[in-house]
């Protein structure tokens, strides 16, 4: 991955504030960049050291690589995340943006805050705690929803848990916790483009379509990339959801799904720490690919 | 990845200097933490193992929310032993906290509890591999006090002939049924399963929506297809198994079950499913299960009221010379290897597997410990819930079928995932044992054992 | 472009729908979950799943509920409010001035300041408990509090909000301004930067404080206590004392509508605080700035 740094920077140079600047800095950014080796780059570093060596601490190339997508589970695992990273992208990016742009548009403030709160409110209940919500919802003979789960044609808890339900279950499910904290941030973002650009689209005779495609998400094109990069990386590491649904079904759907909970499986069932770390580098390497892609293509990086 | 800055100046040697100090210091400490773990210095080898050097301290134990009552209990009852009890989830649902913990314990050389209860039968497929559980008949606990646990509880715990855990309590299959409603449709209680096929039937036809039993579970392959001498689980060393699930044991268990569920007499929602709660629980005619049923099942979560629910023996095939069971897990006690308070954690192991103060009149499943499951049946009975006496437990404590294992792999797990979908879409379970046997040879070779078919 | 009332009635509609589904959807499970707090476990069942039981069922929910091993559930509210409330100091501590600075300043290493944070930031997390165990243990911090509230601090995802939130919103003209003005580059952050930032401040905040409260896996693997556990895992042990959800457990120690009623408990905290956190979040501060 090449990233060009753009030449605007020392062209612009002023004489004496660059130095000063760089100084500060540094200074800034000291403390944290101890955290990130002590918390990131450290243990990030440890886990590739043992992607490539065994329990003993030997060398080892890529065997742990090729051992564990040979995992009857490993090919399956690949099938399910893809197609969840499809739904799921989708869903978040286009719903999320067009729910912050309606809500941004809403002539009340207040109506507007309080439905920022209300679609926040499932980014609170995170993992256990929503196990028991899932289950009562997505049952048929307890659900609010059992009306609408009957015309979808399911009658029982086990029909609507069936395997070709389940990326869209978990699509639905990430997306009632998840998208609320994207929303407020998208809608935070949508709230700092300076009024007299909007002003001057207004003036041009812009709608409010043609306002959101040509001026507030090119405005927000930051943003999104930075939500779709952690979205990507997300959904690659799928493991909350179909654990989730795994507790509520007692093992019936979800165990093993995804190639995150196959790494839980390795580590901590197999006892095989380098195993998992493998695919853990897998998985860091597909999300570090997509995001580098991500960020040529749209200038993430630049200062400016 | 490469980065291009467009400047070369002084200050960038120094940050480049700088940016190998800090690599530098990371691989010093990673160093530094790899050299960790290790350090068995002073050992002796004393009753069947490496002995850490003996002083005082306080004895830490780890037990679920249920067991809670019998550390306080201990705690009360022996007030001059510093305990610390911690309380963890009891490997419940196959949460692996157990393992997970003693193998980072196994990297730092320190932390281990020094006992343990878990609601699993399968540690010691793990815990005697990564050398924390103590082995506990050459030494520790006398003959004597292992010879008076039920026959085969502690054949979980043994590993090549020696004992590694002890049973808390079993969980044998019995046939529970509502004595007021059998006698009001004027049934007996069948004891072979070919009668209890014909019960089936003829409730189907004669009270429609009543059952003789569930087959929707997680462990109900426990309940039916082990109580039929079916080979699908036989563990034969510690790291091998047997499988074969399309054996006449099977097949006709398997028949059996679909015959009922075909005719409705037999649900397939599982007993703590919310469907069955809201649309099944009066229905309740006849229900193979393990002994924990009678509380957790029908007095606690089916609300069955008191006087109704009798239990009897599991039925046996007709002609079968030894009558056999099943059994749906029941927990387990371990005593750490690295405990430097063997004589304390010895005596609180005891006490808790053994106790009356406990085991005898607090514990809520059956005792697998003899002469305290004698007094808790007393208990029982004197509680006035059950219809009957519970003596076909005790009965049946003796009489679970020995060739199905607790391996490392979850056969309830497999079961769930493979044959239950498959029963929400209408197969009969004679149709997916193939696939059941594909499925646990599987999971059993990635988790490393050696299968034979 | 010429609009009649008509013809911006129909958008007016669509846009009112819209909102409406979205919010039956994030808001039904919710409501559903704080009337089972009121139910007893038969009533949980048997009656509509909307309706409302008693608030004497609610009452003796709540009793249950801090019957449960002495009053353990308030027990660990406090260790998850002081968990998440110090690491929540030391992150805005930190990442708010490193954010800033990959954003405004230029300097050695800023690009692989960038890259790497977002590298490890992308890491899955399941494999980097062992190695934190280990480095936590070498330094002795193992069965302290300080053994997850260090790793929390630790929080990339605010420093990347903090980045963009000043490349996209905040002019780099003004800061100039300001340093001609004579400011130290303390004073520009102090006096010109931090001022403007109180959106992003509290987006961090707000973020950091719920990541820190909701995390589970890593306080389940760190804490040797179980009087140290916070909420999360807490409502976990909960969840594995019920018979549904672990049908080996024997006993009944936990009805369903009392899990509800302890995540209900759980989640109030995130919610008050996302309440004050909003009042922020959006003030419009730059409101007529410009930026070119």
């Amino acid at each position: 991955m090449t990233l060009s740094h753009s030449p605007s920077g020392s062209a612009r140079r002023r004489p004496s504030g660059t130095d000063r600047q760089s100084r500060a800095g540094i200074a800034f950014v000291a403390a944290y960049v101890l955290l990130l080796i002590a918390f990131g780059v450290l243990p990030t570093g440890y886990a590739v050291y043992f992607a490539f060596t065994d329990a003993g601490g030997t060398f080892t190339g890529f065997s742990n690589f090729v051992t564990t997508a040979q995992d009857f589970r490993f090919m399956d695992a690949v099938g399910h995340v893809a197609l969840y990273l499809l739904f799921w992208l989708v869903s978040l990016v286009v719903f999320v943006v067009s729910l912050a742009l309606l809500l941004h548009r809403l002539a009340s403030g207040a109506l507007s805050k309080s439905l920022r709160f209300l679609f926040y409110i499932p980014g609170a209940l995170a993992g256990a705690a929503s196990v028991l919500v899932w289950l009562f919802m997505l049952d048929p003979t307890v659900s609010p929803v059992s009306s609408l789960l009957g015309m979808l044609g399911f009658d029982t808890f086990g029909e609507v848990i069936a395997p070709g339900n389940l990326p869209l279950l978990f699509t639905v499910i990430a997306f009632w916790t998840g998208a609320g904290g994207w929303i407020v941030v998208i809608y935070g973002a949508l709230n700092n483009i300076p009024t007299d650009v909007m002003e001057a689209a207004r003036i041009d005779g812009a709608g409010a379509w043609q306002t959101a495609w040509h001026i507030q998400i090119p405005m927000l094109r930051k943003w999104i990339v930075y939500m779709v990069i952690l979205a990507f990386a997300g959904g690659a590491q799928l493991f909350v959801e179909p654990q989730l649904l795994s507790l509520a079904s007692v093992g019936v759907a979800g165990r093993d799904y995804s190639l995150n909970q196959l790494t839980y499986d390795f580590a901590f069932q197999m006892n095989n720490v380098n195993g998992a770390a493998a695919v853990s580098v897998e998985l860091l390497v597909v999300s570090v690919s997509a995001a580098a892609v991500f960020v040529a293509r749209s200038g993430f990086f630049d200062a400016d | 990845m490469t980065v291009n800055q467009s400047s070369s100046s002084p200050k960038r040697a120094l940050g480049r200097k700088r940016a190998v100090s800090l690599a530098g210091c990371a691989v010093t400490v990673l160093l530094t933490v790899t050299a960790c773990g290790g350090g068995t210095a002073g050992t002796t080898t004393k009753d069947g193992f490496a002995q850490a050097p003996q002083k005082d301290g306080t004895l830490t134990v780890w037990v679920d929310a249920t067991r809670m009552d019998a550390a306080k209990l201990y705690q009360k009852l022996h007030p001059e032993v510093k305990l610390d009890i911690v309380s963890y989830d009891g490997d419940a649902n196959g949460s692996n906290y157990l393992q997970t913990k003693v193998q980072l314990f196994n990297r730092t050389g320190k932390g281990w509890p020094d006992v343990v209860f878990s609601s699993q039968n399968n540690e010691t497929s793990w815990a005697v591999d990564a050398g924390f559980a103590a082995p506990l008949n050459k030494g520790l606990i006398p003959e004597s006090t292992l010879g008076k646990f039920a026959k085969g509880a502690n054949d979980v715990c043994t590993v090549d002939g020696t004992v590694y855990c002890l049973r808390n309590d079993l969980s044998q299959a019995v046939l529970w049924y509502n004595a007021p409603l059998m006698k009001k449709f004027g049934y007996t209680v069948p004891t072979t399963w070919e009668e209890y096929q014909k019960l089936g039937t003829k409730v189907a036809k004669e009270h429609p929506g009543y059952l003789v039993g569930d087959a929707g579970d997680s462990f109900t392959p426990e309940i039916y297809l082990w109580a039929s001498k079916c080979g699908a689980n036989h563990i034969t060393g510690p790291k091998s198994v047997s499988v074969n699930t399309t054996s006449e044991a099977c097949t006709r268990m398997a028949k059996l079950l679909d015959v009922l569920i075909k005719n409705k007499s037999m649900s397939i929602s599982g007993v703590f499913s919310t469907d069955f709660g809201k649309n099944q629980a009066d229905k309740v005619l006849l229900m193979p299960g393990p002994a924990w049923f009678g509380g957790a099942v029908f007095k606690d979560t089916l609300k069955v009221p008191a006087r109704q629910i009798a239990v009897a023996p599991i039925p046996q095939w007709q002609g079968d010379g030894a009558p056999s069971t099943g059994n749906v897990g029941g927990g387990t006690w371990l005593l750490s290897q690295h405990s430097t308070h063997l004589k304390a954690a010895t005596d609180f192991l005891t006490w808790v597997t053994t106790d009356n103060a406990y085991q005898g009149e607090k514990a809520p499943g059956f005792p697998a410990y003899g002469p305290a499951a004698e007094a808790w049946l007393k208990g029982q009975d004197a509680s006035g819930y059950f219809a009957s006496d519970l003596g076909a437990l005790s009965a049946a404590s003796s009489q679970v079928w020995p060739e199905w294992g607790s391996g490392q792999f979850s056969q309830e797990a497999i079961w769930a995932s493979t044959v239950k979908p498959g029963l929400t879409q209408g197969k009969s379970i004679v149709s997916m044992l193939p696939a059941w046997q594909d499925s646990i040879v599987k999971h059993a070779k990635s988790n490393g054992y050696k299968v034979e078919q | 472009m010429p609009t009649s009332s008509p013809r911006r009635l129909v958008p007016r509609l669509l846009t009112g729908s819209v909102l409406l589904v979205f919010l039956v959807f994030f808001v039904l499970p919710v409501l559903w979950l704080v009337l089972a707090a009121t139910k007893t476990d038969q009533q949980l069942v048997h009656g509509h799943p909307l309706s409302f039981g008693s608030l004497h069922t609610l009452k003796a929910n709540w009793d249950a509920l801090t019957a449960f091993q002495d009053n353990a559930v308030l027990q660990w509210l406090g260790n998850s409010t002081l968990y998440a409330l110090i690491s929540l100091v030391i992150t805005l501590c930190v990442a708010v001035p490193a954010g800033y600075a990959l954003a405004m300043t230029e300097f050695r290493g800023r690009h692989t300041l960038l890259v790497s944070t977002l590298v490890v930031m992308l890491m899955p997390t399941a494999t980097l408990v062992v190695p934190l165990f280990l480095e936590i243990n070498a330094v002795r911090l193992i069965g302290t509090m300080w053994s997850i509230i260090l790793p929390y601090s630790f929080y990339p995802f605010g420093v990347y909000l903090t980045y963009i939130y000043f490349t996209t919103a905040v002019p780099k003209d003004l800061l100039a301004a300001a340093r001609m003005d004579g400011c130290s580059e303390f004073g520009v952050f102090r006096h010109i930067a931090l001022p403007l930032a109180t959106p992003v401040i509290a987006l961090v905040g707000f973020f950091s404080f719920v990541a820190n409260w909701t995390n589970y896996f890593l306080p389940y693997v760190m804490l040797p206590e179980s009087g140290q556990m916070p909420i999360q895992v807490g409502v976990g042990t909960l969840l594995s004392n019920v018979p549904s959800f672990n049908p080996a457990v024997g006993t009944l120690a936990i009805e369903r509508p009392q899990l509800a009623l302890a995540t209900l408990v759980a989640i109030t905290p995130v919610l008050i605080v996302f309440l004050f956190a909003q009042r922020f979040l959006v003030s419009g501060m730059l409101a007529g700035a410009t930026k070119e």
